[in-house]
């Protein structure tokens, strides 16, 4: 009953830059991948080959997949951190190339592994460089600005951090502080590498909490790279599965999540279970030589 | 009182949210007051006494600093008017070497705290990054080889650290760089460059030749007077208010190179430019100073540990700290011995030596290395 492959499905084709969600009704891309051939320069060959990848305006995407499926790689093309070897990405309908690093910066914020390397850095300063794209070289900090960064603060719900130096929190007060620094970019869309790696189980849920709320509130697109199979189904609008570098399969979690997925993907024997909600339980590691 | 603070306080007061802390601002006072009792220290004493009474008297005398013929002698270079003694040894040969002093010692602090931030590693400075053995060997080049090139000193010294820190720059490349390679290049011109400095030695034909190449090398204040501020004030000033007004940049830059790029930085093109800014720094301390080693790296580590590693903190910092710290080292080179002088750079050699050596004890982990 999984789609082998979603490249296959017969009613996208390269035109069509609209999907329907599950009762038909059209959906819009905010961010699309078409042809996509991606490679490192320091490695040989193509890491991630996908023909077509939508991320849905308006809705929660994960990007789910095992370790070096290329989850992240597709990421950082979306983002422009990557170019792609063959293919291209548009973002809101327009290529990404066609866009200035800062106005790209105010439409598309992405929040990426590395953030660890500050220690003397105070929550409100963090949160204020989410402000970069909107100032010039010269320019001070507008009542905007101000704004923006107070709206960050309450919805990553750390306005009582915001004096505190990020070396003084704990991992996941941090992340939030970080998360709270890509709200104040405002964006409309916004990529979350594994934003929940690490965190103690509060704190995934106020992570993923706060992502949720940003995207019921104000609308924001979000695509977000979850370890966690369980959590991005039960979390997501959509799950994009993917697998040694290419797109599994793509749709709402209930279509998508399936023993043969977890199987094939994953390389674990699961029981899913579709009522009263969505759940995977997995029981063990399949044998590694499956093929 | 230096030029390079007049430039820095519209920078540093416009401005939001109480960056500007009182630690910073004890900090900048404690340092004006260093400078300035080391300036006046450096204008009292000497091998023409006066009082102290005399000497302050001579500093704030209203006839000179109102007058506005002296100043166009001094920072234009126009003809002087009639001098008293003590006018001549305070005016042109005292005062104008701790305003060189003021210029270098925020010139260099300034250009090694930007150094370290562009390349995110805390033991860059412009002479661990080749531009200080660059810019001297130009130097040297012009004072052993072309001396008929002498005037445009200062622009040479900046082509000549530009040079290397491109050099550096390349060899470190590989797609864009990163703080280890960049430190591991820099070793390496530094190291080609100071061969090639000692090889210029064995073509100087006399030894006053040598001895002024061995000051410039170790960095020294000795016989600086108005020429040398007159060089120095306008491309250190100009590279000092370009650093000032990035402090925000270096800042998002120290997010991480991911993070600044979604940030909307083109992080190569700033990191660049930055960098020219610095080296522009660096040479104007270079080209009237020499090599004051230690210099750019220690100041801003001083800085640091003061007002935290908020750049825009830091720069002010840095901009008040490292006139004190150089004029009070010049005031301690000229005057320890009695006999003779010393170059400005063996002291600050001696104090940044140990310093270095108690931040690789005190640090866990030294930058990204």
């Amino acid at each position: 009953m999984a789609r082998k492959n979603a490249n296959a499905e017969p009613e996208r084709t390269e035109e069509e830059t609209r999907v329907t969600d599950g009762d038909g009704a059209v959906v819009k891309s905010a961010l699309v991948g078409d042809d996509l051939a991606l490679s490192y320069p320091s490695t040989d060959g193509t890491v991630v080959d996908c023909a077509r990848l939508d991320i849905p305006e308006g809705a929660v995407t994960a990007l789910v997949g095992p370790n070096g499926s290329g989850k992240s790689t597709l990421l950082k093309a979306l983002s422009d951190r990557l170019s792609p070897d063959e293919g291209d990405v548009q973002v809101l309908g327009d290529d990404l190339d066609s866009f200035g690093k800062k106005e790209l910066a105010r439409k598309l914020g992405v929040l990426s592994q590395e953030n660890d390397s500050l220690e003397s850095i105070s929550v409100e300063d963090l949160t204020y460089h989410g402000r970069y794209p909107y100032r010039g070289f010269f320019d001070g900090t507008t009542a905007e600005d101000r704004e923006a960064v107070e709206r960050a603060l309450d919805l990553a719900g750390i306005d009582h951090l915001r004096d505190a130096e990020l070396g003084q929190l704990s991992g996941g007060q941090k992340q939030l502080a970080w998360i709270a620094m890509v709200l104040a970019q405002e964006t409309d869309v916004l990529l979350l590498d594994e934003p929940t790696t690490f965190l103690d189980l509060y704190h995934q849920f106020r992570v993923l909490e706060t992502i949720r709320q940003l995207n019921e509130r104000e609308g924001v697109t979000v695509a977000v790279v979850l370890h966690d199979i369980s959590q991005a189904a039960r979390f997501a609008d959509y799950l994009v599965a993917m697998d040694d570098g290419e797109l599994y399969d793509w749709g709402p979690p209930e279509e998508v999540v399936t023993e043969q997925l977890l199987a094939d993907v994953f390389g674990v024997e699961a029981t899913v279970e579709y009522e009263p909600e969505l759940q995977v339980l997995p029981r063990r590691a399949l044998p590694d030589d499956r093929t | 009182m230096g030029s390079s603070e007049t430039v820095a306080t519209p920078t540093s007061i416009e401005d939001r949210r109480g960056w500007f802390t009182r630690t910073l601002a004890l900090f900048c006072l404690g340092c004006t007051a260093i400078t300035v009792a080391s300036g006046l220290a450096q204008v009292t004493f000497g091998a023409y006494t006066m009082s102290v009474s005399d000497a302050w008297r001579t500093v704030f005398d209203p006839g000179v600093v109102f007058n506005l013929r002296f100043w166009n002698g001094f920072l234009l270079g126009g003809d002087l008017p009639e001098m008293s003694p003590e006018i001549v040894v305070v005016w042109t040969l005292r005062l104008p070497r701790v305003f060189v002093g003021i210029i270098a010692g925020a010139s260099l602090a300034v250009s090694g705290a930007v150094f370290q931030a562009v390349t995110r590693n805390e033991l860059a400075s412009p002479f661990v990054l080749g531009v200080s053995s660059g810019a001297g060997f130009a130097v040297l080049m012009t004072l052993v080889l072309f001396t008929g090139l002498a005037p445009f000193l200062p622009l040479i010294a900046a082509a000549g650290g530009a040079a290397a820190f491109l050099l550096v720059y390349a060899i470190a490349w590989k797609g864009g760089t990163s703080p280890v390679r960049l430190v591991l290049a820099g070793v390496v011109v530094n190291m080609v460059f100071q061969s090639l400095q000692r090889a210029l030695f064995f073509f100087a034909d006399d030894i006053g030749v040598v001895q002024t190449a061995i000051a410039w090398t170790t960095g020294s204040l000795t016989g600086t007077g108005w020429e040398q501020v007159r060089i120095a004030i306008l491309p250190a000033s100009i590279a000092i208010v370009i650093a000032l007004a990035g402090a925000r940049q270096l800042n998002v830059l120290l997010l991480g190179e991911q993070t600044a790029a979604s940030l909307g930085m083109r992080v190569e093109r700033v990191r660049f430019l930055l960098s020219g800014v610095a080296i522009l720094a660096a040479s104007a301390a270079i080209a009237v100073a020499g090599i004051v080693g230690f210099f750019g790296l220690v100041v801003p580590h001083i800085v640091r540990n003061v007002v935290g590693s908020d750049y825009r903190r830091l720069m002010v910092g840095c901009l008040f700290a490292g006139p004190a710290l150089m004029v009070s080292a010049d005031v301690g080179a000229r005057l320890a011995l009695d006999t003779v002088q010393m170059p400005v750079g063996v002291v600050t050699g001696l104090v940044g030596g140990p310093y270095f050596l108690y931040l690789m004890r005190k640090q866990q982990s030294m930058g990204e290395l």
